[in-house]
């Protein structure tokens, strides 16, 4: 009797089965970039029905940006019967990461992967990659229509290993009614620490702070950056392995002194590390001037009800402006796919370059166009006619001094310390020593260099 | 017994007001997802019109339905297969008795304190081994056994009276069609329970299908919400309001239909 | 049963047992057993930059992390978020059992309106407390604004923020712990009422004399379950804070989340992961020794 009793369990069981492997046979068909061929040799690329030759672009756009591109993309799809290019939004960079480490170097990987400024190091030493360089080589591609202070980054060694995508830098954005309110030229925006302090000073009021920045790594890497100030060693991290952070050093101790001075002063509004908020801010009247990337300036034109200036970023009064370094992400093709398919993903990063693909995506989103051909485009002229605003972010960047602090550190471990540099800030802001707080981020940072090369093969 | 008017003026103000306070921030996204740009700056509670532009955008944007249909499908899934994973184990917890049964059962408990985050890169790579990404499998297999599921159903099964399982095995029925004619049919309320429970659950999960999905074709609703707020280009919050009451009708729908069941089947678990 | 056959005859009750929870037992070792293992593994080892064990390091990462401030106030943050959320969270949903326990009209559409939470997503909550935080446009500032009061940096200020984020947790699980204690109240014999009441017993009285007592068992299993809730707290804090500021709201599991997404320090995250796994350990069993004595079961 019992031993009856185990069968119609038997059963059940099997009928579950049964039910997963119907479910596993109709979703491949849906996916067909996992069922590619993997015997033999040579790697089959994927094809569409129609035998094109498909492949995947990992992107980590949402909102407007995914819009963008969805449009590119299928402009790209339209303008040629070889290729079809399927853009898959994959999370945030961290999530789009962590899932191309779960693929990378294997046939499954994406031929095209969207990575971070600061994940470039990683992504060379990944050992999941082709180097761009190699296509440029091949096609016999002419770099120098691109922008060099973009490229610059991206270039290490001299050689060019993804291709330039989103980029973005910071600028300054502010508000020129309680400019004028407050007896400050409107047009002139405060150029050094102390003019913005000064500038801060007299624009703060009961409902409106003075100035603001994102609590946001990058934004000071800036401020050290256009001082000429390092935030490693080894050049940045460019002429060899950085071992140490440098970033406590007296560029990284000016922008400390200078948000320390206007925190204490209560000048300073601390809106957090949120993108929106400190926007909204800035369109309620909370603040005066903030710190945004160039991608945000025509939401704070078209949201504030007030007149908005643009200018380039502050810096330290006895130094020379040296200008920004280039944020945003770029394009890695994979390595260990089929060779039509990383041909394909070539063919479609040459059609992104395109100045007419650069304008839209430049009027779509407010990230550069890496073909500056595209500001002669009629409808980005047309639009800077009407937001004379932009053209400050393209002069910034093109009046960028070239030099290692301006092409921006090289480490792996740039995430983490970014999160030092926040955690910092946020304790500058409680009223902590400038200098401590300072030390230790370069030591959280140092920590993690220091495990990076210790376990790097 | 009756409740005087005084205290009933009373406790009527306090249920309105507190689950007033409740609602609130629903309704708040609510109102929210019908606002433009500049009326959603102005701080407003009321939007001027009740416009659908952002419901439009937010179905232009993302294939919407398709999400939906993915979500309803997983979670159906998941639902059904800890119904069945959960009360077999649970049927043996209380009708067997062999070696080592607390051992096992604490083992199970213990499952419930393990942080799922922790576990999470393992798991990918696992789904990944098995070549699962981008199924219904991986996104519902690692969730069919539930420690908390598990629990529920021995506590229901506890209450069944030990003389109906001796008067079966008198009668000659087998284990197993004691099981699924008795036990059952008689835990009706909590085995309806665990399914609106798990249901829920898996209509909410959020980072698990993101990192084992590539591309569209099984995402679910909760990745839509992500996709739908920006990071350095600024976030259109009627937008991202509107596709908030997309995903979350679906389930408040369920709740209201659902929820004197679940409420009666929910406290079983509590009752030894 | 048959106590004098063979062994193999003996274990039959088992090996049937086992065939039912085979299900279970072949999941939890693939997706919940084998992760752990190797998560303990991981945590003697410092990963390098794909995840891999590189080198090891016996109990540094635990010693570092030990000595490490950074961890202890995520002990902090954990141990004080549990304190605001369990307990506050508990009793809330209590107060709303009790008053949609009473039997008036239209009871049921606000036992529907308690119960809601439970049908918003923690990313669909976040999403709209975010918006309710948002220190100039958001509705909490506004309502300050009107009312005459300073205007508060909900998330923004470390001495507010762990408020905020467990103010918003409160909310989203609220609506779970209502329908099980509602259950609960419901389940209790009228009859007990009906004879306090002829001995002209206080509402109160009653309360602490008859509901409470009966609804002992409820009460603990959403104990338990809120503790376990509460010590694994993850969404929230990713759309809300992302664990700032100052480190304030930097949970436990956010930071093994942050440690080994974003740092790819699977060493360190993996030694979190174990510490965090035997606090909720002894807080269970603590809680059951505890526990169970005070519980009166029926």
């Amino acid at each position: 009797m019992k031993k009856f009793g185990a069968n119609p369990l038997l059963w059940l069981l099997i009928l579950a089965m049964a039910i997963l492997t119907a479910c596993t046979n109709s979703d491949s068909n849906t996916n067909n970039e996992s069922s590619t061929g993997d015997s033999g040799e040579k790697k089959e690329p994927a094809k569409t029905e129609d035998g094109k030759v498909s492949i995947e672009f990992w992107h980590a756009m949402s909102g407007t940006g995914q819009e963008s591109i969805d449009a590119i993309v299928k402009g790209f799809n339209e303008s040629q019967d070889q290729y079809e290019v399927k853009a898959e939004y994959q999370g945030s960079y961290e999530e789009s990461l962590t899932k191309l480490r779960g693929v990378g170097g294997t046939k499954d990987a994406p031929a095209i992967t969207q990575v971070f400024e600061v994940g470039t190091k990683y992504m060379i030493e990944s050992g999941y990659i082709e180097p761009m360089q190699s296509f440029i080589d091949k096609d016999n591609y002419d770099l120098s229509q691109l922008e060099e202070n973009i490229l610059n980054y991206y270039r290490v060694d001299g050689d060019l290993y993804s291709m330039p995508f989103n980029s973005s830098t910071p600028v300054m954005i502010y508000n020129k009614d309680a400019f004028k309110e407050a007896g400050l030229d409107p047009e002139k925006a405060p150029e050094t620490f102390s003019e913005v302090i000064e500038a801060a000073e007299k624009l703060t009021t009961d409902e409106m702070k003075g100035f603001s920045m994102l609590t946001y790594g990058w934004f000071f890497e800036q401020l050290v950056a256009t001082q000429g100030g390092l935030y490693v060693n080894e050049d940045n991290g460019r002429s060899g392995d950085a071992t140490e952070a440098v970033f406590n050093g007296p560029e990284g101790r000016n922008v400390f002194d200078f948000l320390d001075r206007m925190n204490k002063a209560g000048t300073f509004g601390n809106f957090g590390t949120n993108w929106d908020d400190i926007r909204a801010a800035f369109s309620t009247g909370k603040v005066a001037m903030y710190m945004d990337s160039s991608a945000g300036v025509a939401g704070a034109i078209n949201n504030a009800p007030f007149e908005v200036g643009v200018a380039y970023i502050p810096h330290a009064d006895e130094v020379k402006r040296n200008g920004v370094v280039i944020g945003g992400a770029s394009l890695w093709m994979s390595k260990g796919i089929a060779e039509e398919e990383q041909e394909a993903a070539w063919e479609f990063m040459k059609y992104l370059t395109t100045p007419e693909v650069q304008a839209k995506w430049h009027l779509d989103t407010g990230y550069f166009a890496i073909n500056p051909k595209a500001y002669d485009e009629e409808d980005v002229k047309a639009k800077w006619a009407e937001y004379p605003q932009y053209k400050v972010t393209v002069d910034q960047l093109q009046d960028t001094v070239p030099g290692y602090a301006t092409q921006g550190a090289l480490i792996s471990v740039f995430p983490e310390s970014r999160q030092q540099i926040v955690t910092a800030l946020e304790e500058l802001y409680q009223g902590k020593d400038p200098q401590e707080v300072l030390d230790k981020a370069v030591e959280g940072t140092n920590r993690a260099i220091e495990i990076a090369n210790k376990t790097k093969k | 017994m009756k409740t005087s008017l005084p205290a009933k003026i009373w406790l009527y103000f306090l249920l309105i007001v507190t689950s007033l306070c409740v609602f609130f921030p629903v309704l708040y996204a609510f109102m929210i997802s019908f606002m433009t740009g500049p009326e959603i700056i102005q701080g407003r509670f009321f939007p001027q019109t009740f416009n659908l532009e952002n419901y439009t955008k937010v179905f232009d944007r993302l294939p919407l339905l398709n999400y939906l249909l993915n979500s309803f499908i997983v979670s159906i899934s998941v639902m059904l297969g800890q119904l069945v994973v959960c009360s077999l184990a649970a049927y043996a917890f209380v009708f067997f008795k062999f070696k080592g049964r607390d051992f096992i059962f604490f083992l199970f408990i213990s499952t419930m304190m393990i942080p799922w985050e922790a576990t999470m890169i393992p798991n990918v790579f696992t789904i990944r081994k098995l070549d699962w990404f981008n199924t219904y499998q991986g996104l519902t297999l690692p969730f069919f056994a539930l420690a908390f599921g598990t629990f529920l159903l021995r506590q229901h099964f506890l209450t069944i009276p030990k003389e109906l399982h001796e008067a079966s095995q008198i009668a000659g029925l087998s284990r197993f069609k004691f099981f699924w004619k008795v036990v059952l049919p008689i835990s009706k309320t909590s085995l309806v329970t665990l399914g609106a429970y798990g249901f829920l659950t898996t209509w909410n999960m959020y980072l698990w299908p993101l990192l084992i999905t590539t591309n569209q074709s099984v995402r679910t609703v909760q990745i839509g919400l992500k996709q739908l707020q920006s990071q350095e280009i600024a976030t259109e919050w009627g937008v991202v309001m509107a596709g908030v009451i997309v995903v979350i009708i679906p389930t408040l729908l369920l709740l209201f239909i659902g929820q004197k069941q679940l409420q009666k089947g929910l406290s079983q678990g509590a009752l030894k | 049963m048959n106590t004098t056959g063979s062994l193999w005859k003996r274990s039959v009750n088992g090996r049937t047992a086992l065939l039912y929870l085979l299900p279970s037992i072949i999941l939890f070792s693939v997706f919940v057993f084998y992760p752990m293992f190797r998560t303990i593994y991981l945590s003697f080892f410092l990963t390098d930059q794909a995840g891999n064990a590189a080198i090891n390091v016996g109990f540094e990462n635990y010693q570092y992390l030990l000595g490490s401030s950074e961890f202890q106030n995520s002990m902090k943050a954990t141990i004080l978020f549990v304190l605001y959320t369990v307990p506050i969270g508990i009793i809330l949903a209590l107060f709303f059992a009790l008053l949609a326990n009473e039997k008036l009209k239209g009871i049921g559409f606000f036992r529907t309106m308690y119960s809601s939470t439970m049908g918003v997503s923690v990313a669909a909550s976040s999403v709209i407390w975010l918006f309710m935080f948002n220190p100039s446009i958001g509705m909490f500032n506004r309502l300050l604004q009107t009312v005459g009061l300073p205007q508060i940096q909900w998330l923004l200020d470390p001495e507010w923020a762990l408020l905020s984020v467990s103010m918003s947790t409160i909310w989203m699980n609220v609506g779970f712990s209502f329908l099980i204690l509602l259950g609960g109240l419901q389940n209790i014999d009228e009859h007990l009422y009906e004879s306090s009441r002829i001995d002209g017993a206080g509402y109160f009285y009653r309360l602490r004399r008859i509901t409470l007592p009966m609804l002992s068992p409820t009460l603990f299993f959403i104990i338990t379950i809120s503790l376990i809730n509460a010590f694994q707290t993850f969404g929230q804090i990713d759309i809300l804070t992302k664990g700032g500021p100052s480190q304030s709201t930097n949970l436990i599991v956010y930071s093994i989340y942050r440690e080994a997404f974003v740092n790819y320090q699977f060493g360190t995250a993996s030694a979190q992961a174990v510490i965090l796994f035997v606090i909720i350990l002894i807080v269970t069993i603590l809680q059951f020794k505890l526990g169970e004595r005070k519980v009166h079961y029926q």
